[in-house]
């Protein structure tokens, strides 16, 4: 076995990914990290805490994050495609285009840049609950710790306000797209899940009634490096809500949309009904659900936010919603429990917004099966190439991390078999 | 490695605001007077490309291998500034100091000075660490021949790895084998498979790398990671196997379904469990047992025994999809039979709502939820199901020809340690009861952390599973015990702190047998000899310093983290006679990276505390308080993560370990006449930095309203 | 707690829904999607959501019985929303056909009308009764030359004779069918059962028949807005041309008795009479026309209807284009195309009648019965 076919590539530094990796280095093995966005850490980055500890996850990152400083066999590259992949298990011949960050190494994070700069982009991390500056810190647990600039908002050339200010020489608007070319001998793919576009609901409001928001938007809200420092606001008005309404499978279990069970989102809902209570005792928390899906353990936690008073749980599908007046939000279901319609009005309305893999738009370049949507059928993967995570099916971060540790192992032997 | 001539360097970076703040003189100064180093340089940008190539230029033009550096946290610019060969102190006057507090204040630069002179402290303390490669056993032992047991032999032996599996019964495949047909795993998620058992059986079977020892059990696990002596039992007769790492796949056992009379099992041989019913089915049709006639109407009812507070408290996770399947069942062999399915909530999860949706397709597969309250069994053997809050109305009746109840799983560690290990702290996992008896981890990011080194659960005795995850899971597994033994053989430690190449080096001499120690250490590393005296199972140790927190004789020392390294660092602090001083030590994991983020937010903290990064709070020892109170210091904070069952410490206890020493603490203060509320412990997450200065700030004026410490004047 | 209800499943009705174009009943998993985005459900016991589940139970009492299915005007709003690909609006559809066999006589009659395959058997039924009329009138192949004049193919008379007696038998199975359904409605105490109202049969009766005219409940769906419409043009052509057969018959008899100056058809295109005829047809056909391209474009969200859906149209169809046909080709003058395409006429006509208990025809008529006495009930 020569050096360079004993790599393994991981293609998306989320959870499965960085798990995946980082189990494999610490066996030995040389693993390059590929992630598509300017850090690692994926989804869970963006989340407020972890159900059903409830403790935050850029904790289990830090840790993460910690092992790969500290690891000289893991590398990683950031705003990343992977464009080719030509070979066989053991001998695979690996394109990336490394796309320019315009900020290099010699960034110190001293935000100077973002102070000067007059443009500014929408937040994809707080997903367009606010605006940040075209040179940014994606967030503030950001790993790497290095600005960025967007540069389909950025005046460039007829700026350069940021060049300017950089004490640092770190600022290069010219920085030009790299190829980086590398024989690895296993890939895994890790390219993760985004969230379902809740504007293709349209009975559901989003995009329409001001107060109705995803509940990744509501994961930032309540999250104190989040738009509003952790105040759970409704986006009207700013007025910390009252009543907050949590609508199950929006999108998901549904032909129409995704037909699948997002996995998630009955833990999250419950957990998000516990930001709510702890910002607000007074406030009212339902959940509007078909079944109740919390696997194992969870059904502890799922008890234990039931039983607490202000929560209400109502067993049927909110399949309309509508502005109601004074910035509040009418909400119709069926309660199947006593087949009579229920009208409610809330301060705001949360979107159990569902999960599609990235392989939904994103296609690895490479000839995979693919399901009708968009995960990878890993009975079609060629050898040596492993799909982790919610690639293969929707699933939490626990399970993600079993699955990444698993994949990391099917890639050594993909190694050592040659 | 012990370094024979240390020279010490210290290098200020004056960039990033840091020569806003505070004057470089000052800094000069105190390193030089206090800190004793007499080589001080600085660099207006020290981690640019000049700046390195002067920093290393000078630390090679003067010899110098010990180098305080002074500039940001240890948590960026952790690759420019790693210098092999050469001992680095890292210094965080910009997040702790320049980000977080009034630029050229009298306070701000006394804080400073502070830091560096504590940093020249720690330097001359510590040295370089080097891990001690074993010989080591790199055998496998696998517990349990179910499809999570058979997985992990596999996977584990198609690295390369020699494996033992070890069941208790006389066949392989556990629970799996008993099954008829599985549960589709992959896309579409339509058709029934056979078995995938009965596949891995016979790979397992004619795998050279894989021992099987069926009939067996293990009767005793002795010693550590790389170098366990594994007594299993076969058959009577007591062997002992070498073994380096192990895992745990005893699986799960059906839930006692005689505890379920109320569902009518015992009562009528037509009521059955989803267990029995895959035997039933075998026969390639659904008879009622009582007489032999064909079951023409099959009530299933689910979460029988599971979710439910008198018996299992939580889902079984498999039953909603077997229970469909087994509704297949009804169907296929008898096309006019009914399938009836009675669920509280149905969780098919993920793409396996594809099965849910095909097999409901199925006219003769009718489902409503419902609560069960009931099953009657008539005279004449007829058996009617009588269910509350279904669809179809507040109470109804189904008449049926057999029942089947969707009864879950007992993990096989509720009530048997099943690992037998001779340690210390007890036969078996510790933890179990906060996981109702599984043996699984508490860390959501980390899912294969026991409190047992290299011992890794897998499958259903971990958490309730069906058997496509547990296949994914004993790959998991395999892959931790491999790495465990890769790590063991270097000598350097495994998760959470895998690079690291420290250990614990105890001055036995002065140990005094008081063996807390061994009843800390979160990982049960610490066993003592038949005079009581404790010595260490290195391969076990995890190196949170537990131990180091632990020991009233301050004899456990790390190569860069000791009792008397951080002593000599409060030490180190200036205490004026006037204005208040107050030490932080904090988890380095958790507490020192909020306060990096308040710094990022520009968030004011107050300049009287100087933060102590620690590796644990576990490692935290009360002598440094009294170090502190002797010093003149006016108060000591204790900042860590959230402790009891939710605990976030990735070392399992040791937050909650310094808050017990803290209670303990407190009535020593108090008979020395010194206020308790001196020392305080404040649980602080990762994210919490934008409660910091509050938090710090209120401390503050807690102390300042007691007083200052009386023992400042001495 | 209420009694026990004994839950009784009945696996051929759950088959026989299937085949009436409710397939894919057993894909709803009772989230209710369908009773929210209904906009004509009422919030007290929404409709479709429970007949889903009793259609996938199996529970033909409770489904015969049950009033709401016919508060159900097929828009297809429930279809297009069902996150399960229940196409709930076909299924209701279907519980409508079911009901209608089970209350129509004989009920074999009515599974025929149902099968495509009986088609040849139920048209050979009029066109033997209208060959059989004109071999005893002595019209059978012995039309007179001339000046084309229908009444010379078969006589005004027994014209009446035939459809009366289909209309008769048609009228009977009818008020058979109605009576049996009103008591049944009745006899329960239905879950949607709640007496909130004192109205008489009679009141309600009016009401109901006054929303119909504008279709008051059609014009509340969503996803086929455009379908009230349609439909709305297709009944009031259908009422036009019912007027004309009415006033013909007045026509006929009136001037029999001498009440009138004798009048018989072929009317004139100048006679009121005829207006009314033209514009009935060119309703009911643009209306139809309306209705396929509606569902023709919206066939895979909200719903194209069955063979039980479509039989009823293409025989209004056939009964418009032959009669327009037949006018058009006696004004041509091509007897030999008009004679034919006139008993065709015939033939569509009869079968329209005399099958109408069976077909979805027979929707008039349980509708109302069943609107009558949801409004009877307060629900509205």
């Amino acid at each position: 076995m020569n050096a360079s076919n004993k790599k393994i590539l991981v293609i998306g530094g989320g959870m499965s990914g960085l798990t995946a990796a980082l189990e494999a280095a610490e066996t030995g093995a040389q693993v390059v990290v590929v992630e598509k966005s300017p850090y690692l850490g994926g989804r869970v980055a963006q989340l407020n805490k972890y159900f059903p500890k409830l403790c935050p996850p850029t904790c289990g990152l830090e840790i993460n994050f910690k092992r790969i400083k500290n690891n000289p066999d893991i590398t990683f590259y950031t705003m990343t495609d992977v464009t080719q992949i030509t070979g066989q298990a053991g001998d695979f011949n690996v394109t990336l285009n490394v796309r320019p960050r315009y900020v290099n190494d010699k960034c110190v994070a001293c935000n100077k840049c973002a102070e000067v700069c007059p443009v500014e982009r929408v937040n994809d991390f707080n997903y367009g609950l606010d605006n940040n500056k075209a040179a940014y810190l994606p967030f503030d647990m950001a790993f790497p710790y290095q600005y960025v600039i967007d540069m389909s908002v950025c005046l460039g050339e007829a700026c350069k306000k940021c060049v300017k200010a950089c004490e640092y020489n770190a600022i290069e608007l010219d920085m030009a797209p790299q190829t980086v070319n590398l024989n690895v001998g296993a890939i895994v793919v890790a390219g993760g899940w985004n969230l379902y576009d809740a504007t293709k609901i349209d009975n559901l409001g989003f995009g329409q009634v001001a107060n109705v928001i995803t509940n990744m938007q509501m994961e930032r809200l309540a999250a104190p490096n989040g738009p509003t420092g952790g105040k759970i606001q409704r986006p009207s008005d700013g007025a910390e809500p009252k009543s907050v309404a949590f609508v199950q499978c929006a999108g998901s279990r549904d032909e129409n949309h995704l037909p699948y069970c997002s996995y998630i989102c009955c833990m999250a809902s419950l957990k998000q009904a516990t930001y709510l209570l702890d910002q607000d005792p007074e406030a009212q928390a339902t959940i509007f659900y078909i079944d109740i899906r919390t696997p194992g353990r969870y059904e502890q936690f799922y008890w234990k936010v039931r039983d607490r008073e202000n929560v209400e749980l109502v067993r049927g599908k909110v399949a309309k919603i509508t502005q109601a007046p004074g910035d509040k939000v009418e909400v119709v279901a069926e309660d199947t429990a006593t087949g009579n319609k229920v009208r409610r009005v809330f301060d705001l309305v949360v979107l159990a917004a569902g999960m599609e893999p990235s392989t939904k738009s994103d296609k690895i370049p490479l000839a995979v099966k693919y399901t009708d949507e968009g995960f990878i059928d890993p009975t079609g993967l060629p050898a040596g190439i492993f799909a982790v995570g919610s690639m293969k099916s929707p699933l939490d971060v626990a399970k993600s991390v079993q699955d990444g540790t698993g994949a990391a192992i099917k890639a050594l032997q993909s190694l050592v078999g040659r | 490695m012990e370094m024979e001539e240390r020279k010490y360097g210290v290098y200020i970076c004056l960039g990033c605001g840091i020569a806003e703040a505070v004057k470089f003189e000052g800094l000069e100064k105190a390193a030089r007077k206090n800190g004793k180093i007499p080589h001080i340089k600085s660099h207006p940008i020290l981690c640019s490309p000049e700046g390195l190539e002067f920093l290393k230029g000078d630390m090679a033009a003067e010899g110098i291998n010990c180098a305080v550096i002074c500039a940001c946290s240890p948590r960026v610019k952790y690759e420019e500034f790693d210098i092999p060969g050469a001992l680095i102190e890292r210094i965080n006057i910009r997040e702790l100091v320049a980000w977080t507090h009034e630029p050229m204040a009298e306070e701000t630069q006394l804080l400073a000075e502070d830091y560096v002179v504590m940093g020249c402290a720690k330097i001359k303390k510590s040295d370089l660490p080097a891990g001690v490669p074993v010989e080591i056993e790199r055998a496998i032992l696998v517990i349990g021949g179910g499809v999570t047991g058979l997985t992990a032999a596999l996977e584990a032996a198609n690295l390369g790895q020699q494996v033992v599996l070890v069941e208790k019964e006389a066949e392989l495949g556990g629970l799996g084998a008993g099954l008829f047909q599985q549960t589709p795993r992959s896309y579409p998620y339509q058709e029934l498979e056979v078995p995938v058992v009965f596949s891995k059986i016979k790979e397992v079977l004619t795998n050279p790398k894989i021992k099987v020892l069926t009939k067996s059990e293990v009767v005793m696990i002795d010693g550590q990671p790389g170098l366990y002596d594994v007594t299993i039992k076969t058959d009577g007769k007591e062997d002992i196997y070498k073994i380096g790492a192990v895992i745990l796949a005893a699986g799960a056992k059906p839930y006692d379904a005689t505890k379920l009379g109320h569902l009518g099992y015992g009562k009528s041989d037509d009521v059955v469990t989803n267990w029995e019913l895959e035997k039933i089915a075998a026969d390639g049709r659904i008879l009622r047992p009582s007489n032999g006639k064909p079951a023409e109407k099959v009530v299933f009812i689910q979460c029988a025994g599971s979710v439910d507070p008198d018996h299992l408290p939580y889902c079984s996770a498999f039953c909603c999809g077997t229970s469909l399947k087994q509704a297949k069942y009804v169907r296929t062999m008898n096309p006019d039979a009914l399938a009836y399915i009675i669920y509280k909530n149905m969780r098919t999860l993920g793409q396996n709502e594809l099965f849910y949706k095909h097999a409901q397709n199925d006219p003769g597969i009718l489902l409503t939820k419902g609560d069960v309250t009931g099953v009657e069994v008539a005279d004449d053997g007829s058996l009617a199901v009588i269910a509350e809050n279904t669809l179809l109305g507040e109470k109804i009746k189904l008449e049926a020809d057999l029942v089947v109840l969707a009864t879950g799983l007992v993990p096989a560690t509720l009530d048997h340690p099943v690992l037998n290990l001779n340690y210390r702290q007890g036969p078996g996992l510790p933890d179990l009861e906060l996981f109702q008896g599984f043996a699984d981890s508490n860390f959501i990011c980390f899912q294969y952390e026991t409190r047992r080194t290299g011992i890794y659960a897998a499958g259903a005795v971990r958490q309730p599973m069906d058997m496509a995850t547990a296949m994914e899971d004993a790959a998991g597994a395999a892959l931790k015990a491999y790495q465990c033994l890769e790590h063991t053989a270097k000598g350097i430690a495994v998760h959470p702190r895998a690079w690291d190449q420290t250990f614990p080096d105890p001055f036995m001499q002065r140990c005094t047998a008081c063996k807390r120690c061994t009843e800390e250490c979160p990982f049960g590393a610490i066993e003592e000899d038949e005079k009581g005296t404790p010595f260490y199972k290195i391969n076990r140790c995890r190196r949170c310093g537990t131990c180091m927190g632990a020991c009233p004789e301050r004899i456990v020392s790390f190569k860069d983290f000791s009792v008397d390294i951080v002593g000599s660092m409060v030490k180190a602090m200036d205490v004026p006679e006037e204005g208040t001083r107050i030490v932080a030590f904090v988890c380095e994991n958790d507490a020192y990276p909020a306060i990096d983020a308040a710094a990022l937010n520009r968030l004011q903290l107050h300049p009287a505390v100087r933060f102590i990064p620690v590796r644990c709070l576990g490692s935290f020892n009360l002598v440094w308080i009294a170090d502190a109170l002797s010093r003149g210091i006016d108060g000591i904070l204790i900042m860590g993560c959230k402790y009891g069952d939710d605990y976030q410490c990735h070392f399992a206890k040791g937050s909650e370990l310094a808050n017990y020493r803290m209670g303990k603490l407190q009535e020593t203060l108090d008979r020395l006449a010194l206020e308790s509320e001196r020392a305080q412990f404040i649980e602080v997450a990762i994210n919490d930095f934008d409660k910091l200065p509050k938090l710090i700030e209120d401390f503050v004026v807690r102390v300042e309203e007691i007083g200052p410490n009386p023992y400042k004047e001495f | 707690m209420a009694d026990e209800t004994v839950i009784k499943s009945d696996l051929a009705f759950v088959k026989r829904l299937q085949e009436c174009g409710g397939e894919s009943l057993k894909k709803c998993y009772q989230c209710a999607t369908c009773s929210v985005v209904c906009n004509i459900s009422p919030d007290d016991k929404p409709y479709p959501r429970k007949e889903m589940l009793m259609a996938q139970w199996g529970l033909k009492d409770q489904i015969v019985k049950d009033p709401d299915i016919w508060a159900c005007h097929y828009c297809g709003d429930c279809t297009t929303y069902c996150p399960r690909g229940a196409n709930p609006g076909e299924v209701l559809g279907a519980m409508r056909q079911a009901t209608i066999e089970h209350y129509s006589f004989p009920t074999q009659l009515a599974r025929m009308v149902s099968q495509p395959k009986f088609l040849p058997v139920l048209l050979a039924l009029p066109v033997l009764v209208i060959l059989f009329v004109m071999k005893l009138t002595g019209t059978l192949g012995n039309i007179p030359a001339g000046t084309i004049k229908y009444s010379n193919m078969v006589p005004l008379l027994a014209i009446d004779a035939i459809f009366m007696a289909a209309a008769g038998f048609a009228v009977f199975v009818f008020v058979n069918g109605v009576r049996r359904y009103w008591k049944d409605l009745n006899a329960d105490v239905s879950p949607w059962k709640a007496k909130l109202s004192d109205k008489s049969v009679i009141s309600a009766t009016i009401e109901v028949l006054k929303e119909f005219i504008v279709h008051k409940r059609f014009k509340e769906c969503v996803t086929n807005y455009a379908r009230a419409t349609s439909h709305l043009l297709l009944v009031l052509g259908f009422i036009a041309l019912a007027i004309v057969t009415a006033w013909s018959a007045y026509y006929e008899w009136a001037s029999k008795f001498g009440l009138i100056p004798h009048k018989e058809s072929p009317f004139s295109i100048t006679e009121p009479i005829k207006w009314v005829a033209l514009l009935g047809t060119i309703l009911l056909l643009y209306g139809i026309y309306l209705i396929y391209q509606q569902r023709q474009a919206k066939a895979n969200g909200a719903g194209f209807g069955g063979y039980f859906d479509w039989l009823l149209i293409w025989v209004i169809v056939a009964v418009g284009v032959t009669g327009a046909l037949s006018w058009i080709l006696r004004l041509a003058n091509l007897a030999s195309l008009a004679y034919p395409m006139y008993f065709l006429h015939l033939v569509s006509v009869f079968f329209l009648f005399f099958y109408a208990p069976y077909t979805k025809m027979a929707h008039l008529v349980y509708r109302t019965t069943a609107l009558v006495f949801a409004k009877m009930q307060g629900r509205e």
